[in-house]
């Protein structure tokens, strides 16, 4: 089974987790511009940042079979900083044009602020103007609230809730997502947000549709093979074959699809590994090339 | 009267000579302009050592007269000291050239620096205009950073709106912070902190996870307390 890990932050992470991703069947990651545990104070940053994400990143990935999508926007912490936030929105647009760029994310509510909910609106504007979807995070305090919120900023700005993706839920915010026509992330991790077997559970109860699975896995305590193991703990449990492909590849494929910018023919087989290649030359090789 | 002449006396009754020289130098300079002050905020613990401060009796006293709600019980020395040349440059510079050398020190610091700067901000004058870096602190997800704004420190009952102080007190919860530490918590109680606090507790038992005990200090009465822990 093919397996789609639609948010994961791969800067944070090793070869080492490439190499175990791509031998437990991902084929392919989405990852979204985010915050680096402490806040940057120059837009200077930012530039590096989605650089590193469309070039660097991207080219480490296809080094171990895996194909690196991602994600640019100002993520909710940092937008409570006015004249970042006036900066990185104008840098935004030039990145949105871009190869392997196939969503606006992540955005949202952190805190709840009203400086939060401006950058967020502003983004969501930027996504109807490039056609992108978005990846909307969901904050881990008031997180009912703020998830309604969520959803009253994508209404308010007219964008379509079948072109966003709301991530992070929890048994108490899934059916406010399911009720609406967003879809619904959920972000597998060892000690917070969702485990594998309430997430098992919250599958037998709401079934595949717009459900989509991740480990979001960062800097923090976090597993970058917490989709596979929650797919074992779904067979375990019962759950057939094609509800569990359906939200581990069909689901997380078919929205990033919006944007027209996934190759579906060239997304069905993994990137040819050819570790003589360089990028800027840079190899991920170190000395071992011949 | 400041806490100025009471942190020096206490950093000086508790180093060296030479340390005692260096603070009495790095004051005297403390509205020099450029990175002096930078420098040697930087440099303090290097200086006069990072011992735990220990105020004595009388000293606790003498606090307490004029900062009745501060507690001092988690500084050290460097604490002390960076706060006595902040307060020190405070009264040389003028408004703007102060608050642009405190932010500086603040924004380039490291996490103890920055440490240090949250334990003293309830005391620099005119406090308010320390606003967005204190709320700005509670972002963090270092731990001890978060709860040098957030524990024993009176600025964030005292200054924060209610939104700001409501999310604090939640982040104290999410990260296991005793909620008895945040000073001035029974003053600042609000419906809608209540009602966070209740939709909290929802969330944790649909997870199958525990409540924190201490939740119900975060709502508006007893009653409420036990609806939520029940």
């Amino acid at each position: 089974m093919k397996i789609f890990d639609p948010h994961v932050h791969m800067t944070s992470r090793t070869t080492d987790d490439y190499e175990a991703m791509a031998a437990a069947g991902i084929v392919a990651v989405l990852e979204p511009a985010f915050w680096l545990g402490q806040p940057r104070v120059t837009a200077g940053s930012f530039v590096d940042y989605f650089n590193s994400l469309v070039g660097w990143e991207r080219f480490r990935a296809s080094q171990f079979g895996v194909r690196h999508f991602c994600a640019i926007g100002l993520n909710p912490k940092e937008s409570n900083n006015p004249k970042l936030t006036g900066e990185v929105l104008g840098l935004m647009p030039r990145y949105l044009e871009k190869d392997g760029v196939v969503a606006v994310g992540e955005i949202g509510f952190d805190d709840q602020t009203d400086a939060e909910e401006a950058s967020f609106r502003r983004q969501v504007e930027l996504a109807r103007e490039f056609n992108l979807p978005v990846l909307i995070h969901t904050p881990h305090r008031d997180k009912k609230r703020g998830t309604e919120r969520s959803i009253d900023v994508v209404r308010s700005v007219g964008f379509p809730e079948e072109r966003v993706l709301i991530d992070h839920n929890n048994e108490e915010t899934l059916p406010l997502v399911l009720a609406s026509r967003c879809w619904a992330g959920h972000t597998i991790y060892p000690n917070t947000k969702m485990d594998e077997q309430r997430m098992a559970a919250l599958v037998q109860k709401y079934g595949s549709d717009r459900i989509i699975v991740n480990s979001a896995a960062d800097w923090g305590i976090s597993d970058p093979l917490k989709v596979p193991k929650t797919i074992a703990v779904m067979r375990e449990r019962g759950i057939s074959d094609d509800t569990i492909e359906r939200i581990v590849w069909h689901n997380p494929v078919a929205f990033f699809a919006q944007s027209g910018r996934l190759d579906l023919a060239e997304l069905s087989e993994r990137p040819s590994v050819d570790r003589s290649q360089k990028f800027e030359a840079n190899s991920v090789l170190r000395g071992e090339q011949r | 009267m400041t806490t100025f002449p009471l942190f020096l006396a206490a950093v000086r009754a508790r180093v060296d000579e030479a340390g005692a020289r260096w603070l009495d130098h790095a004051v005297s300079l403390a509205g020099a302009g450029g990175d002096i002050l930078p420098r040697a905020y930087t440099a303090a613990p290097k200086h006069v050592g990072r011992a735990p401060l220990g105020l004595d009796a009388t000293e606790r006293r003498a606090l307490a007269a004029v900062a009745p709600h501060l507690t001092v019980d988690r500084w050290t020395t460097d604490d002390a000291a960076r706060c006595v040349l902040l307060l020190a440059a405070a009264d040389r510079l003028d408004s703007d050239a102060f608050v642009r050398v405190a932010i500086h020190c603040y924004e380039n610091g490291d996490a103890r620096e920055q440490q240090s700067w949250l334990r003293a901000v309830s005391l620099l004058s005119d406090p308010d205009r320390f606003m967005a870096v204190a709320i700005d602190a509670c972002r963090t997800n270092i731990v001890p950073l978060f709860e040098s704004i957030a524990c024993e420190n009176p600025y964030p009952a005292q200054h924060f709106p209610e939104r700001n102080f409501n999310q604090l007190v939640l982040k104290a919860l999410f990260n296991s912070v005793p909620l008895a530490r945040i000073v001035g918590l029974d003053t600042r109680r609000n419906p809608e902190l209540a009602r966070m606090a209740g939709d909290y507790a929802a969330e944790r038992r649909a997870a199958g996870r525990s409540v924190p005990a201490d939740i119900a200090l975060a709502t508006e009465d007893g009653r409420a307390a036990e609806e939520i822990t029940g």
